[in-house]
């Protein structure tokens, strides 16, 4: 291949990612806010997980694979 | 499982990283110090016969200031925050427990050997990449230890969703590891020729290919070195320290994705009016002012998170450690993309104007932002009440100073040095010998170093408090759940 | 997709990867292609010259200098011609610097010579006088490493087809012909010099890293 035809596939790579990436953000902010407005899920309820950080705290969302350790007590 | 029935998250790796957090950061920080005297006063670089000259002092510092001090308070803060925000101990799994133990060991011999070599000048001359062959492999061994320890903890986790920390934690893992490991191919030569010296090598990549991977590296590495991981951090400690929730949980994943889309675009920009290609200058630049928004938008949700809640400013050291910080990387983030606009890049490239960005962003950021960490963490860790909170106050005061003396003069420095090497006089000859270039800059060298001193002494009235703490602080009952505990 | 991204670590990380990978891919690897080749009547180092060279960056000179001169008149008038990428094609690693605390070397052997860099090294401040550079005495007392240069050498002619041995290229051959060379360049280096202690050394056959290093700054034009 020569050098032309490699920045053509350059310059050809850039944009549609960046498109791409563009378009994804996009839907992404969409996604963020759309779901919120029908209640399907609440990203806001994420923001105090720090607070609730004692293990004994109650998971946002508990993981349903049990674990060893839990199997245990 | 744990000897005690009452299960526990288990602080034992991050205490050890805690220390070698503060044992080299004052490594570092007192080799960046002498260097930056050496500067102003040249006779300062005979103390130590060949081994203290600033050249080779220089990769030292920096190795330490990045490799030493911040990369041990990422993982003491990892196996910290790790824990607590995924609601599971590392000590309920064993195997996990010892690869945190064996990621430590490895850790310090490494930094140890690296500080050995680069005395020695044993270098390949690439920065932030010094290090020889050898030293990468055990580079590459720990790292892959951090990250079994990274999955290892989120495959054992109760929370399922994953904390936006955490996702700032996997992205520094996965890039630096990219990074590293490209930067880094080299070819030892001993094992091709079969003489010399056993642990020398030579770059894969010659020449403008090689600055380029070189400057990719660089660039990103402050990405997912100075800047990933240090928003890992104040994503979990400013919340947690001044209970208020994240002002925006949405713009900070949006963030996320915009730093991650953008930052690797812009490491052109070091290589401005160099023989890499237009293209990919321009674009360097131009994604280099993209940049702020993401970063800005991590910034200013930290300081939206504090709305209404500034009086804790007054109260509280730590959340003013943690609101300059986020501060000064507005700062930094803008700085940085100013001076990758080609025209200014041309005056500011190859002057000192460009370690006064850089440490305006490793100083008031990446610095403040990691001892406050470990000021909160501590407490916690330990049982005990923080030490002195006027011990903190002074230090706060002290080290901002400091920061300001250092970027201000540097600042000064820079643009000063930039326009007289490009004056000319009425006949367009040069209007100044580079000797008048340099001499003009002492007293601001001076300056620098002076501020460099502060923030070195603050860093260690820091250590002997968290010293005074860790042996006789004020025992403590429960875990305190936001503000940090202190003694007056 | 994107909340079942959000809880799945592995595809998440994936997505990370690709995304800080992509850019490295469509920025950096076309120009390997092309930015490689050397200009007509640039030469690898001969084997003082890398020994030298390993000297530089053993004390990191490139902290405080650079090698790369911008196209803009205030840079030409000072240093010279500015660079081209095809110069740098056998400079493994790259030693632009980032920092210019003294002055541009990209071209330092035109306007520099052996005797000046002999009194420059071993106390700058006697000859430029208010410079901050360091002395590097410990470079008239250590000997070069010889030996690695030529594995150096070795090694990028073969593993990456330096054209060394070629018509109008140095010669590298065994390592005993490459050292009769070394000493040849090393002597007339020499003969330039005023420091004693040197030229004694060079009687009992030992050459100081400070040759080696002025080798590689005369190579530098
Ligand atoms: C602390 C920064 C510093 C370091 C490290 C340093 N230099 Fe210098 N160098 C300077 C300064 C400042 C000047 C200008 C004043 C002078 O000529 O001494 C200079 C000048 C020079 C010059 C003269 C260039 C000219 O155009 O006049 C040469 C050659 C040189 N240095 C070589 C070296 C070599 C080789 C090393 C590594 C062993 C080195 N320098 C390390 C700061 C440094």
């Amino acid at each position: 291949m020569n050098m032309e035809s490699i920045r053509e596939l350059q310059a050809y790579g850039y944009i549609f990612f960046t498109i791409f990436l563009v378009i994804i953000l996009y839907s992404y902010i969409y996604h963020l806010y759309k779901s919120e407005k029908d209640g399907k899920r609440n990203y806001e309820k994420y923001s105090d997980m720090a607070l609730h950080d004692n293990i004994d705290d109650v998971p946002v969302e508990k993981r349903e694979i049990p674990l060893s350790a839990e199997k245990e007590k | 499982m744990q000897a005690s029935n009452v299960l526990n998250y288990d602080y034992s790796v991050a205490k050890c990283f805690t220390y070698a957090t503060i044992l080299f950061g004052i490594v570092g920080m007192l080799i960046g110090v002498i260097i930056a005297y050496q500067m102003a006063y040249p006779e300062l670089n005979y103390f130590a016969g060949e081994y203290g000259t600033y050249s080779r002092l220089r990769p030292l510092h920096t190795s330490g200031v990045i490799f030493g001090f911040l990369l041990s308070g990422i993982f003491a803060t990892w196996y910290y925050v790790g824990q607590r925000v995924l609601k599971v101990s590392i000590a309920e799994s064993k195997f996990l427990m010892s690869v945190g133990r064996v990621h430590f060991w490895l850790y310090l011999v490494v930094i140890l050997m690296a500080v050995v070599s680069l005395f020695m000048g044993i270098s390949t001359s690439k920065e932030y990449a010094e290090l020889e062959w050898p030293l990468d492999i055990g580079v590459v061994l720990l790292w892959v230890l951090w990250g079994i320890s990274i999955f290892g903890l989120i495959g054992i986790r109760r929370e399922k969703t994953l904390y936006v920390s955490i996702w700032y934690y996997i992205a520094t893992f996965l890039g630096v590891a990219m990074l590293y490991l490209f930067n880094n191919m080299e070819v030892p030569t001993y094992f091709v020729s079969g003489m010399g010296k056993w642990y020398h090598s030579v770059s894969m990549y010659a020449g403008t290919n090689d600055a380029m991977v070189q400057w990719w590296y660089g660039h990103n590495a402050v990405a997912f070195v100075f800047t990933v991981p240090i928003v890992a951090m104040i994503y979990y400690f400013l919340p947690k320290e001044s209970a208020q929730p994240i002002f925006s949980y949405k713009l900070s994943i949006l963030s996320f994705w915009g730093l991650m889309f953008v930052y690797l675009w812009a490491g052109g920009h070091h290589l401005l009016y160099s023989t890499v290609p237009d293209w990919v200058q321009t674009m360097g630049s131009i994604f280099s002012i993209i940049l702020i928004l993401p970063s800005w938008g991590s910034a200013i949700n930290m300081l939206l998170t504090m709305k209404g809640e500034w009086g804790q400013l007054k109260e509280n050291p730590l959340i003013k450690f943690m609101v300059l910080a986020s501060t000064f990387y507005m700062l930094s983030t803008l700085e940085g993309p100013i001076q990758a606009i080609k025209s200014v890049n041309a005056l500011a490239h190859f002057t000192d104007w460009i370690p006064g960005h850089v440490h305006d962003g490793t100083l008031g950021w990446v610095g403040f932002m990691t001892m406050a960490a470990l000021y909160h963490m501590t407490p916690r860790m330990f049982k005990k009440e923080l030490f002195s909170k006027k011990l903190m106050e002074s230090q706060f005061w002290l080290q901002t100073t400091g920061i300001v003396m250092y970027f201000s003069s540097m600042w000064i420095a820079g643009i000063t040095q930039g326009m007289m090497w490009r004056a000319s006089d009425q006949y367009g000859n040069l209007e100044y010998s580079f000797m008048d270039t340099v001499s003009v800059l002492i007293p601001y060298y001076t300056l620098r170093a002076t501020g460099g001193l502060f923030y070195l002494i603050g860093f260690l009235l820091f250590a002997y408090n968290m010293y005074k703490t860790i042996t006789s602080g004020k025992a403590i009952l429960s875990e305190p759940q936001n503000s940090s505990p202190m003694q007056a | 997709m994107f909340h079942w991204l959000e809880r799945n670590p592995f595809f998440f990380a994936v997505g990370v990867f690709l995304v800080i990978a992509y850019a490295g891919v469509v920025t950096i690897l076309p120009d390997f292609m092309e930015s490689a080749r050397p200009v007509i009547g640039t030469k690898p180092y001969t084997v003082l010259e890398l020994a030298g060279r390993q000297i530089y960056i053993k004390d990191s000179c490139n902290a405080c200098h650079s090698q790369l001169i911008r196209p803009f008149k205030s840079e030409t008038d000072r240093y010279g011609m500015y660079s081209l990428s095809g110069e740098y094609a056998y400079d493994r690693p790259f030693l632009w610097g980032s920092k210019r605390t003294g002055p541009d070397l990209m071209r330092v052997g035109n306007y520099r010579t052996t005797d000046w860099h002999d009194h420059h090294m071993r106390n700058p401040q006697s000859v430029v006088s208010g410079s901050i550079m360091p002395a590097y005495k410990h470079m008239y007392t250590n000997n070069a490493d010889i030996q690695t240069a030529y594995a150096e050498a070795y090694t990028v002619k073969k593993v990456f087809n330096v054209p060394y041995d070629k018509p109008n290229m140095p010669r590298l051959g065994t390592f005993e012909e490459a050292n009769k060379e070394v000493m040849k360049e090393a002597s007339a280096i020499i003969a330039d010099m005023k420091s004693d202690d040197v030229k004694e050394a060079f009687k009992k056959g030992e050459i100081k890293e400070i040759v080696a290093l002025i080798a590689y700054l005369n190579s530098l034009k």
